[in-house]
């Protein structure tokens, strides 16, 4: 954010005025996020270490979530669910990204609409889309049965494939966007370098194009993985109880249970998986920046 | 080979742009069908889902969406615009630390700052505060970085050199916020605004802990109902409630929101 800061240089008159005025401008800002966000999140880490019954402080939450086996299964699910969404999206997003990047016909309009429309949609139309396609007396079921493929619906809700689904059907435009953006960057002269001294199709998508645009399958990655881990109404609704993850596991903790020091321990692991993997995004990115920096310096 | 391949890279090419389509074309086929259950037989068509909308039922829940929304987008939009100016323009001492402090609910998960907002209540004894205020104060939370962000953008896109123009030819600092700084971030300011609105108007994993019976939003009531049926009247509401998001975004785009801002109207 820092360079937001840099761009903008506006003439310096009259500071007394500007500075008080300034901070006054500003401090609603302040005090709203103060109370309804720092305050919070402050609280609901000090729960985090609160006994349910007598609140006295205690290591007790910490050790039932790694322990009891449940949790630790669903932290691990909502991971594993995250990951496959971040490959999946990332795998349908790449072919509509390159051609968005790269064709300059009238097409192009329509794609982009077709891409990023479901985006104003909003969550619950396509996870009640998916419902009417994947449940069991849905849309393919219909159609395999009419067709006589098979005898009896296939279980496609209420399970990890539903969800997987559901969620890459809500990340991809995101997905899509970032790929593009990185493919955007690449000289298409490059491939054209390429197509001339003899190589094919392939082999300029193999060595040229994938290699070059690492940087946004790793953000598109991430992007994905982040929107995923911390989606709630799409596994509420496509995984439902045969299939639970931490956001919906979080919300039965406060609800059903109203057990607040155990919710606060799940809220601060799925914390955690956020900010560890946004961690690894920008020290990747870092890394990145200093090894292309060094590589034009040599020359 | 080559024919092969890129035969292969269209129709890959359409069954992405197939997968991304198909449950719309669903929905809206399902609000038309006499039946929750979408066949690939004919139906009868009929609108008898969309005449049910204008019932209590899911009229109360649009217009507590539509309230709260409204006053979401235009309170972060007056702070968001105000945090922006100071930080960005202004460059107030700290404006680093500012930032990221204004930012930081960006990387905390939806429903983690659910939690902790329905705690902070519970603790301070304020469940009477749950329902429309809860809601507000959350989703203002929620859009205020969006937003934050979005006009800062704008302003560091801002040619300072305009307001030195403007300051010797004898413009006042007023004068030069009101004629010549809000015009040109007017677009970063209205897209923000829009976004802050859908982002509210549409928005679950917050909401999901802060609504209270009989004072429930759009969404929440609808995904509680679809937990146990798939009644196709919700299809109805929902193509509806698309229906209305575009209608918002075209007043927005009208008032000159972001196309304005894509076809250069600030650099």
């Amino acid at each position: 954010m820092s360079s937001l800061a840099l761009d903008s240089s506006p003439p310096r008159t009259r500071r007394r005025f500007t500075g008080w005025f300034s901070y006054l401008a500003l401090s609603p800002s302040l005090v709203v996020l103060a109370i309804f966000f720092a305050l919070p999140m402050g609280i609901m880490i000090g729960m985090s270490f609160a006994d349910p019954q007598t609140l006295s402080p205690t290591l007790d939450n910490y050790h039932r979530f790694l322990t009891d086996g449940l949790s630790l299964a669903g932290f691990c699910r909502t991971a594993i669910m995250s990951l496959l969404v971040a490959v999946c999206v990332t795998a349908l997003g790449y072919p509509v990204a390159y051609f968005l990047a790269r064709s300059r016909t009238r097409w192009r309009a329509v794609v982009f609409a077709l891409a990023l429309s479901p985006e104003l949609a909003g969550v619950v139309l396509r996870t009640y889309g998916w419902l009417i396609i994947l449940e069991d007396r849905g849309f393919i079921n219909d159609v395999l049965l009419y067709l006589g493929l098979i005898a009896s619906p296939l279980p496609l809700s209420k399970n990890l494939f539903a969800v997987v689904v559901g969620l890459t059907h809500v990340v991809l435009p995101f997905g899509i966007l970032s790929l593009m953006t990185s493919i955007q960057g690449i000289d298409p002269n490059l491939e054209r370098a390429a197509q001339m001294l003899g190589a094919s199709r392939l082999s300029v998508i193999r060595f040229i194009v994938l290699p070059l645009s690492v940087p946004g399958i790793v953000s598109s990655m991430l992007i994905a993985f982040t929107m995923a881990a911390s989606a709630y109404a799409t596994p509420a609704l496509l995984g439902g109880a045969g299939f639970k993850v931490l956001a919906t596991m979080i919300y039965e903790q406060v609800l059903f249970y109203i057990n607040w020091p155990f919710a606060s321990v799940m809220a601060i692991s799925l914390l955690v998986m956020m900010l560890a993997i946004s961690f690894a995004g920008v020290r990747y990115e870092s890394r990145r920046r200093l090894r292309t920096a060094g590589a034009k310096g040599d020359n | 080979m080559t024919r092969v391949i890129s035969i292969l890279f269209w129709l890959s090419l359409a069954a992405v742009l197939a997968f991304i389509t198909l449950p719309l074309l669903v929905v809206v086929a399902a609000s038309f069908s006499p039946t929750a259950t979408v066949t690939f037989q004919p139906f009868e068509w009929t609108f008898r889902w969309y005449g049910d909308l204008l019932s209590n039922r899911w009229l109360d829940p649009f217009l507590t969406s539509l309230k709260i929304a409204t006053v979401v987008a235009a309170t972060s939009g007056v702070l968001g615009l105000l945090a922006a100016y100071c930080i960005v323009y202004e460059r107030l001492p700290g404006s680093d630390v500012l930032m990221s402090y204004l930012l930081s609910p960006l990387s905390v998960p939806q429903i983690v700052k659910g939690v902790a907002i329905v705690l902070f209540l519970s603790m301070i004894g304020f469940q009477g505060f749950l329902g429309t205020p809860a809601l507000i104060a959350a989703h203002v939370v929620l859009a205020l970085p969006f937003v934050t962000r979005m006009v800062a953008t704008s302003l560091a896109n801002f040619d300072a050199n305009l307001d030195r123009a403007a300051q010797i030819l004898g413009a006042g600092k007023l004068q030069r916020i009101r004629h010549v700084l809000l015009p040109m971030i007017k677009p970063g300011v209205l897209s923000g605004v829009t976004f802050a609105f859908i982002i509210s108007f549409n928005n679950i994993p917050l909401s999901v802990f802060l609504v209270r019976p009989g004072d429930s939003t759009l969404p929440i009531t609808v995904i509680n109902y679809l937990e146990y049926s798939l009644d196709p009247v919700m299809a109805a509401v929902n193509v509806a409630s698309m229906a209305f998001i575009l209608v918002v975004i075209f007043l927005f785009e009208k008032i000159g929101g972001f196309s304005a801002q894509i076809h250069g109207g600030s650099k």
